[in-house]
Parts: C-alpha cells; structure tokens; sequence
C-alpha cells in the first residue's frame, strides 16, 4: 500500500484518474498558492501543541486519545434535556427583540363576509322538502355520508337479528329427571350435571322432606362445584367454597347458598326441571312452592 | 391424581436428573472456588494445625464441590438404601407438612421478610448469600426423592416458578447489596456507585448489540424449553366440569388467593384496580427526592418497607403458595402431604352480623317482616349489617387521623403532604392492609365477611 501511495505521489499530475493522485494534489504546479495557505494556518495550531509540549508531557499520538481529546470539549454520546438547555442558554441574547408586526391591509370587497340579502321568511312550508333533499344528496358528500349510515343501520338490524336465532342447539330449559321413587332419601343425583347442570336431591329442608334441583354453579365465582359422597357435601375446586346437602354455604368465601332450579311433577308422573326460572335462599325464595316437590 | 407410582420405580426416573443436579452443583462451587483461587485477595480464614496448611475460602467451596461431587453418584444409582443417605428423613417431612398451614406459611413469610431486612447487612455478604444459595439447592435437592414433592415440583407448569424463587431471591439480594453499599458510602459523605458510572453509551452498537445478543440467548432458552418441557394437557374444556384444583396463570395466583378471603367484586374489581391505581399514584405521592437514581434503604425506609411487604408477601409469597401448597379443592396441603381430594378441612365461617346478633347480643339476626316493601327490605338488611358497616367506615376514616395523633412518623407525614395527598396515602395503605387483616380473621375466628349483603351482591 505504501508503495503504490509513493509511486503515485511520484507520478503527480501524470496520473489523473488514479484515486491515490489525490492527496498529491495539492503538490500540484497550479496549486502551490493553496498549498501554502494550510500551512500557514498550521502554524498557530502548531503553537499551543509547542506549549504542551514544553509543560511537560509530549502530546499523545494514537487515535484513542485523539478521539479522547476530540470529545472533551463535547460531552461524548446524546444530550439530555437539562445539558441541552444549559447548553442553550448562554448563546440566548439578553434581551428579547419583539418582532414588530406590520398592520394588516384593509379587506377588499370581494373578501368580505356577504351580507344575506336574502329574507329569512323565503323558506316555506313547501321548501322543506327540497332542504331535506339537499342536506340529504346535495352533494357528492352528502351523498357519501348518508349512504354510509344507511349501511351502518342496516348492519346494526342485522346484528339485532342475529341475537335471534331461528334454531338454537341446546339443551331445553325444561327437561324430565324421572320418577321420585327412584331417588332414595338422601341421594344426590349427579348424572344430570354433565348435560343439564343440575343436581336432583332428595333431601329436607327446614325439617320438611322435599325433592330439589340445585343448580351447579357456585356463587361465589361461577365455578362448577363436585358433590363428595364421602364427606356429604359439595365443594368447589376454585377457592374451596363448601355446601352442606341442602345447598346452604357453610365454608370459604361463597356468600350465599346454590341456587334452586323450579321443580314440578308432570302428568306422567316423572319430575320436570325448569332451567328459566332460578330461586335464591336469601331472598326468601325457596318457600315458593314452585321450588320443590314435597315427598 | 390417582395412584403414585411404586417408589422403587419413581426413584429410577428421577435418579438420572438427581444425578446430574448434583454434578451442576459440584461444578458451579469448583468454578467459584477457582474464581476465588485466581482472584488477587487471598483470605486466609486459619489454618490447618499440624501441617500448617492455609485455609481460605477458596479452599472451603472446593470441599464443598467435592462433597456434591460425592453424592453425585449416590443419586444417579437410583437405589433406595444409596438414595435415602441424600433424602429428608421421614421425620422431619412430615413434621414440615404438619407445621405447614396458612397461618404458619404466611406469618414465616412475614418474619423471613423481616428477618432478612433486620439482618440484611450480614445477609448480602458474599460468602453468606453463595452459602445460602447451596443450602437451598441442596435441600431442594434432597426434597426432590419424595414423590409429593416431586410430582407438584416437576409439572411442566411449575418448573418456571421454581426459576422464579431463585430469580427472585438472587434480584433482591443484588438490590439490597447495592443499596447497602450506597448506604454505607453516604454514611462516609461519598456520593452513591452509579453516580460514578456516569458515562452515556451510544445506542448503536453499545445498546442494539446487547439486546440482539439478549434476543438471540432468549430464543435459545425458549426452544430449548419448549423442547425439554412438554406443554401440559388437560381434558376437554366443558362447562359444567371444573378441573380440581382449578388454578389461574401462576401471575394470577395472589389474586386467586385473595378471592378465597374476598367477594369476586371486591378481590377481583377493586383491589386490582386499587392496586394499579395505587402503583400509578407513587409519584404524586411520594415527596422523597432522595434516592433517585441509586439503590437506597436507609433514605427511604418507609417506602422500602412498604414495597417489600406489599410485593413479597402479599403477591410473591402468596403465588408460591397458590402453585405449590394448593391442592384439590382448594385445600392446603403441606410442601410433602399426598394431595388427596377427600381432605377433610373444618372450615365452617360466619359473618360478623351473626357474631355481634347471635353470639354477642343473644338475640337473633333482624329480618324484614313477611310482605314488607324493597325500600323496607333494604333497610333491615343494613341495620343487620351495621357492625360491619360502622367498623369498615371506622376503618377508612378514623384509623388515617388516629395515626397523625398517636404516630410521630405519620404526624410528619401529615405535615409535608398535606390533607388531601395524606388521606389518599393512608387509605391506600389501609386498603393493603385488607388483605391480611381479613386473613388474620380468618384464620382466628373464622370470619367470613365484615358486611354481608348476599341480598344485593355486596359482600365485604
């Protein structure tokens, strides 16, 4: 590399194109007044340099602290907003100069607001139409916004009818459970949970023997409680709330008992659940009648 | 849950990676044993009597890597007798599960939180942490050949909270060393470490090479994860089927807990939005200019303690305890109990009403006569509930004006931020201070709620 560099600076000007030429440059015949110039402006660089020189140390020469040397004067990296406001204010003049703002010219006629000329009474009765119209389809943008809500409204009714569906999948609220003879006293019949969610108990309730659905959900989060035949009660696997076979909380934070589904016996005898109607203890609903079947 | 394989077996399965545990153990205390060794401060801690040999400390973690390098191979034998050497004893397990409850875990969370703030100049040694880093992994280790521990431990679910724990302890253990150190160095009137370090770096490279090398060793640790831990599957999603347990997303567990104290509005609406809103309102709040910028204990206690109270025992600890101490039906079980569904806990809770109507006054609970109005309805409902409605209005406005009179601290404080900035900081404290009030109730006396109006969904 250094080679090359020397044979070009050799060939000076009889090179051109070389790319290597161009240091050489200012060796050039035309460009000695130029050339001469940088090294008059080296000169008072060269003084402070000859100063550091003599207080002491040399001054360095590799590219670190160079690099070091050229960033002292600037803080290296970005500037936060503290610096770069410290860093404005002296260079802000003392006092600030209001810029004056010339008057502005009078309006001319073509620029001023047109007086309506036109009395307020004109619109009738029979123009209301054509206002309508106007506002309507007038123009190109009248147009664009009112189709856009003709849209919108017609979306909003199909949306509505979508809430109602002409065939719904689920099971029917009102479902047979069998006959109450098939339940011995005490039993929790648990194989309606998987479809109905449900629980058939034959059980008492204030002393009084009765037949009745308790709904599966818990009542403090919604979880699905089991029904332990071991310990005679129903426990929730989420935050461990506990009922006692009559459906009536007895531990963790559920605050009030399941609730009863409405239970009858239908013509043929068998026990009919209906999901549409729900009874709450606290609310005194579980003497409604239509929430048990006595036995 | 049903059935533990024989033990023989469930040993042969979790011998390979006791095994290689053991041998990971050995080789961290060897490398920080050599770090030490090459390291320019030579401690000599005595020595050896009659060759006259120094010890240092060097020496005393090589030991230790050799004794973890000895009962490396006791544990990949997979043998019972070889591996009952490395084991807990039977005693001490279940005298574990029988310490452990709520109470217990909670209030010994509580006092290790306290203890570790009390002490925490010892405790952010060097020695002292790394030494309490090998107790832990080895006793995790020995717990690993109980098949309860290990099943709950070892679920593809869990093993990230396991990380967590270590995480966790090792980022306030670094926190508080730093914090330490600045606090020691303003004791001498020298500025605090960062302010030293104080030189800005370029975002490119300095900052944009960092993260791609994060990037890259994360994917990494993220296949590698998802290749050695299978996802977890669970049976078909049905509605009326609940799993048992039923548990959250581990970061949800300390709200899962505290929806076993509280009403779903209030442990599931208000607290978290307390929480966020309480979060979002420090710096309104907060008038302590110290500290900014460095880790600091001594010049802000109080938020230091609030902080730490508020995140490691009623959050961190709390979904420890949820991931690795629930069990089916919510039930609690301890670190080495078998998880059985049919546990049978009394836990049998009454509301204040029917403590202060029934228990206290001999009377029975006032109820609405038959066929009265809504308006007369709601009226008897409250005046049941008024106990707990005067004691929980009492708790929000009286305790904030008691502390300004009997507290100097809280005088102070009252003092600099005045009125409104006070009650907004107190009430936020208090509502903190909920959670573990109503535990401490509780588990005492079996209180369900303060105010209990199932009627009308509001619970409290």
């Amino acid at each position: 590399m250094a080679d090359i560099l020397a044979a070009a600076r050799a060939s000076k000007g009889s090179s051109p194109p070389a790319a290597a030429a161009k240091p050489a440059a200012p060796a050039k015949p035309p460009a000695e007044k130029p050339a001469a110039k940088p090294a008059a402006a080296e000169k008072p660089v060269a003084k402070p340099a000859a100063k550091s020189a003599e207080s002491g140390s040399a001054a360095p020469k590799d590219t670190a602290s160079i690099l070091a040397a050229a960033r002292k004067g600037a803080k290296p990296g970005p500037v936060s907003k503290a610096e770069a406001a410290a860093l404005a204010k002296p260079s802000e003049p003392a006092g600030k100069k209001k810029i004056a703002v010339p008057p502005m010219p009078a309006k001319p006629d073509y620029a001023r607001p047109e007086r309506s000329t036109v009395a307020a009474d004109t619109s009738t009765r029979r123009s209301f139409m054509a206002i309508a119209a106007g506002a309507l389809f007038g123009s190109s943008m009248a147009i664009g916004f009112s189709s856009l809500a003709a849209t919108h409204l017609m979306w909003l009714l199909g949306l509505a009818r979508f809430m109602f569906p002409n065939i719904l999948i689920e099971p029917p609220t009102r479902f047979k459970v069998g006959f109450p003879d098939a339940l011995s006293p005490g039993q929790v019949e648990t194989k309606f949970i998987a479809q109905f969610g449900v629980w058939i108990v034959r059980y008492e309730f204030e002393g009084q023997p009765m037949i009745y659905a308790l709904k599966s959900v818990c009542t403090h989060l919604g979880c699905t409680p089991n029904w332990l035949e071991a310990e005679q009660k129903f426990k929730c696997p989420c935050h461990g709330s506990g009922f006692y076979k009559d459906g009536v909380n007895f531990e963790g934070p559920a605050p009030r008992p399941l609730e009863r589904y409405a239970i009858s016996v239908a013509d043929d005898g068998q026990l009919m659940v209906d999901k549409s109607r729900t009874f709450q203890e606290e609310m005194g609903q579980w003497r409604d009648s239509a929430s048990f079947v006595s036995v | 849950m049903h059935g533990l394989p024989p033990y023989d077996l469930f040993l042969k399965q979790v011998s390979g990676f006791l095994g290689t545990y053991y041998l990971l153990l050995a080789v961290m205390n060897a490398v920080a044993a050599f770090l030490l060794w090459r390291g320019e401060r030579q401690r000599e801690l005595c020595r050896v009597p009659i060759v006259d040999f120094p010890v240092t400390p060097a020496l005393v973690w090589l030991l230790v890597s050799g004794f973890f390098l000895l009962i490396s191979p006791l544990a990949y034998s997979g043998d019972e007798q070889w591996m009952a050497l490395i084991s807990l004893p039977g005693s001490v397990r279940s005298g574990i599960n029988w310490m452990m409850n709520p109470t217990a875990y909670t209030l010994g969370s509580l006092a290790l939180v306290a203890a570790a703030f009390l002490a925490r100049r010892f405790l952010v040694k060097p020695w002292v942490a790394w030494s309490m880093l090998n107790l832990s992994m080895l006793l995790m280790g020995m717990s690993m050949t109980d098949q309860n521990f290990a099943n709950i431990v070892t679920k593809p679910d869990n093993v990230p909270i396991v990380g967590l724990i270590f995480l966790l302890g090792f980022f306030t253990w670094l926190a508080t060393y730093q914090a330490v150190q600045n606090d020691d160095r303003a004791k001498q009137g020298l500025e605090p470490l960062e302010k030293l370090d104080s030189e800005k770096v370029l975002v490119w490279p300095d900052l944009v090479y960092t993260e791609l090398i994060c990037m890259v060793a994360l994917t990494a640790v993220l296949l590698l994860w998802a290749i050695a831990l299978q996802a977890p599957l669970e049976e078909p999603a049905s509605a009326v089927k609940t799993p048992n347990p039923s548990k959250a997303p581990w970061y949800f567990l300390g709200l899962q807990e505290m929806l076993v104290y509280y009403d779903p509005w209030m442990a599931g609406v208000v607290l978290p939005s307390v929480i966020v809103a309480g979060l979002m309102a420090i710096p309104y709040i907060d008038f302590n200019k110290q500290g900014n910028g460095y880790y600091t204990i001594d010049q802000r206690k109080f938020a230091y303690i609030m902080f730490q109270f508020g995140f490691l025992v009623l959050w961190i600890t709390l979904i420890v305890m949820g991931t690795f101490l629930r069990g089916p039906n919510w039930n609690f079980f301890g670190p080495f109990e078998y998880w059985d569904a049919h546990k049978v806990e009394a836990l049998n809770n009454v509301d204040l009403s029917e403590y202060f109507w029934v228990t206290a006054l001999q009377s029975s609970r006032p109820r609405a006569p038959e066929g009265s109005g809504e308006l007369m309805k709601f009226g008897w409902a409250l005046l049941r509930e008024i106990p707990g409605i005067v004691l929980v209005i009492g708790y929000f406005a009286m305790v904030p004006p008691l502390l300004v009179v009997s507290s100097k601290f809280f005088q102070g404080l009252f003092i600099r931020m005045g009125f409104i900035r006070y009650m907004v900081l107190t009430n936020l404290l208090l509502m903190m201070m909920l959670l573990p009030i109503k535990m401490l109730a509780r588990w005492t006396v079996n209180l369900k709620y303060f105010v209990a109006l199932p009627e009308y969904l509001l619970n409290f």
